[in-house]
């Protein structure tokens, strides 16, 4: 079946073709993401009226480009899937209107998708792939980006659960505030991961020590407000003595050091209590090199019989393909239903939409 | 009035002796830098409320809202509180953007209590209306921090 995914929820106004049958075969016909961060850059942070504005400009000619790029005419559409929520409110509407609009004059079914649903599956694709590379369940997911963190264990395709999630900042929050208290640009987790590549452990000339908060407690939650707080009195104790510059690659280094290190610890400790045969991340952090690298490392060394799937640092943000995907895997497991109760006539937005 | 509090636990405690104070369709406006404890006191009213639901940033997605409506409201004698707005600002450059969101059918309505994190960037929101503004600053030690409150 061939679908068209669209995703709108935060910056990015996202539209893909995904061409794939019940086997898991599949190719990829198109993939158009219109990044906002320029724009952002400009503005110092994402601003509603500008992203929904920048939306309503870009979604048509996103959708017309995703169409002529994978060469298929609406004609050959079988589902359109569109993100109805979490996110921002003014963004998300303008993806589910125009969804709305297209099911109603293609004459095509409609499904809802949660956007954390997406980054669930999205190591499941490969640009340029031809086949799923399946999750093996029991599975653990870590969604990571700016406004959620969350771990969630997947019994199946349709059957997860949350069982940890952020009491406080999310991840990529951390590494934007913690950024903005180095003085860094928008958007500050890339920046921090620059700062922090290029940094080596033999240079480390500070005293500095940051927390890894609720890395020993019982449960799988986080949180990184502790963290962001230690960064701030750190800063105003060292900046008057070396100055912003000077203090800057250790302690972004030491941050990202600190938001993997609870990270994967907390995702390793999960996989050995539910017996996890896959690991896999996904949202904007999971792009992140060291985590990546320190998750592979650990759950090789320390869990027998997992792996683990990465996906894409091109699919790990948001994109309109894992919305395709995720509707392929709500279309298949006949949830029918829900099509007929969503549809164009009954979708409706949600912006604080949970797993 | 200027309150001190030495850490966390006690800047939480303050948030829930406000919670008490309030009746329904307040606005609070909260100032103070990253890591002033904005969004620790906003637990505590949250706590004061007797809203289950873990309050958590909204940075990212800017407004969350909470059912208050809750049967037991012991020591909230009158208070006709059923929601509970979180908003943070942190991100926007002026309130346009809370307008387009639909702040509208929450600030000052009987039923609901608006907080609002990084206020001054969407003061213009505030014309004409009462608030009160919360004003959160680092203290002399580390997890001291000096909050102001004003009506």
């Amino acid at each position: 079946m061939i679908i068209l995914g669209i995703e709108t929820s935060c910056d990015e106004t996202a539209a893909a073709i995904l061409d794939i049958d019940k086997k898991g075969n599949y190719k990829i016909l198109s993939n158009i993401i219109s990044s906002q961060i320029d724009i952002h850059r400009k503005y110092g942070g994402i601003v509603p009226e500008v992203a929904a504005r920048k939306h309503v400009e870009m979604m048509l000619p996103v959708v017309k480009e995703s169409l002529e790029k994978a060469m298929v005419s609406s004609k050959e559409i079988d589902l359109i899937a569109v993100t109805r929520g979490p996110g921002l409110i003014t963004s998300l509407l303008v993806g589910i209107e125009t969804a709305k609009s297209l099911s109603f004059a293609w004459k095509k079914p409609l499904l809802g998708i949660n956007h954390l649903a997406g980054h669930l599956y999205s190591s499941e694709l490969k640009t340029g792939g031809s086949k799923l590379e399946a999750i093996k369940f029991p599975a653990l997911c870590l969604i990571v980006s700016g406004g959620h963190t969350e771990l969630v264990l997947m019994k199946s395709y349709s059957n997860y659960k949350v069982i940890g999630k952020t009491l406080d900042d999310a991840a990529g929050e951390a590494f934007d505030k913690t950024a903005k208290l180095l003085g860094l640009p928008y958007p500050g987790g890339p920046e921090i991961s620059r700062l922090a590549g290029k940094f080596k452990v033999s240079d480390s000339r500070l005293p500095i020590e940051l927390p890894r908060p609720m890395l020993n407690s019982p449960d799988f939650n986080f949180s990184f407000s502790g963290l962001k707080t230690a960064v701030l009195y750190l800063v105003k104790k060292l900046q008057p003595k070396y100055g912003l510059e000077k203090i800057r690659p250790q302690v972004a280094f030491e941050v990202e050091q600190a938001i993997v290190d609870v990270l994967v610890a907390k995702t390793i400790r999960a996989a050995k209590k539910y017996k996890i045969k896959t690991i896999t991340i996904g949202g904007g952090v999971s792009a992140n090199k060291k985590l990546r690298e320190l998750l592979s490392y650990k759950v090789g060394k320390e869990i027998k019989g997992a792996k683990v799937l990465l996906p894409e640092v091109g699919l790990s943000t948001d994109n309109g393909l894992v919305i395709a995907l995720a509707g392929y895997y709500g279309r298949i497991k006949n949830l029918e239903s829900r099509i007929k109760n969503d549809g164009w006539k009954k979708i409706e937005v949600d912006p604080n939409l949970e797993l | 009035m200027k309150i001190i509090t030495e850490n966390q636990k006690e800047t939480i405690e303050l948030g829930e002796k406000i919670a008490r104070q309030l009746r329904g369709g307040e606005i609070l406006a909260l100032e103070g830098d990253l890591g002033a404890g904005k969004t620790t006191l906003i637990k505590g009213i949250a706590r004061g409320l007797r809203i289950k639901k873990a309050i958590t940033s909204p940075t990212f997605v800017l407004m969350k809202v909470y059912n208050a409506d809750i049967a037991d409201r012991n020591g909230l004698r009158g208070s006709r509180i059923k929601k509970f707005i979180h908003i943070d600002a942190y991100r926007l450059k002026d309130e346009k953007g809370l307008v387009e969101i639909g702040i509208g059918d929450y600030l000052g309505e009987r039923d609901s209590v608006v907080v609002i994190e990084w206020a001054e960037r969407v003061k213009k929101l505030f014309r004409g209306k009462k608030i009160l503004k919360i004003k959160l600053e680092l203290g002399k030690k580390e997890d001291e921090r000096k909050i102001i409150l004003k009506k």
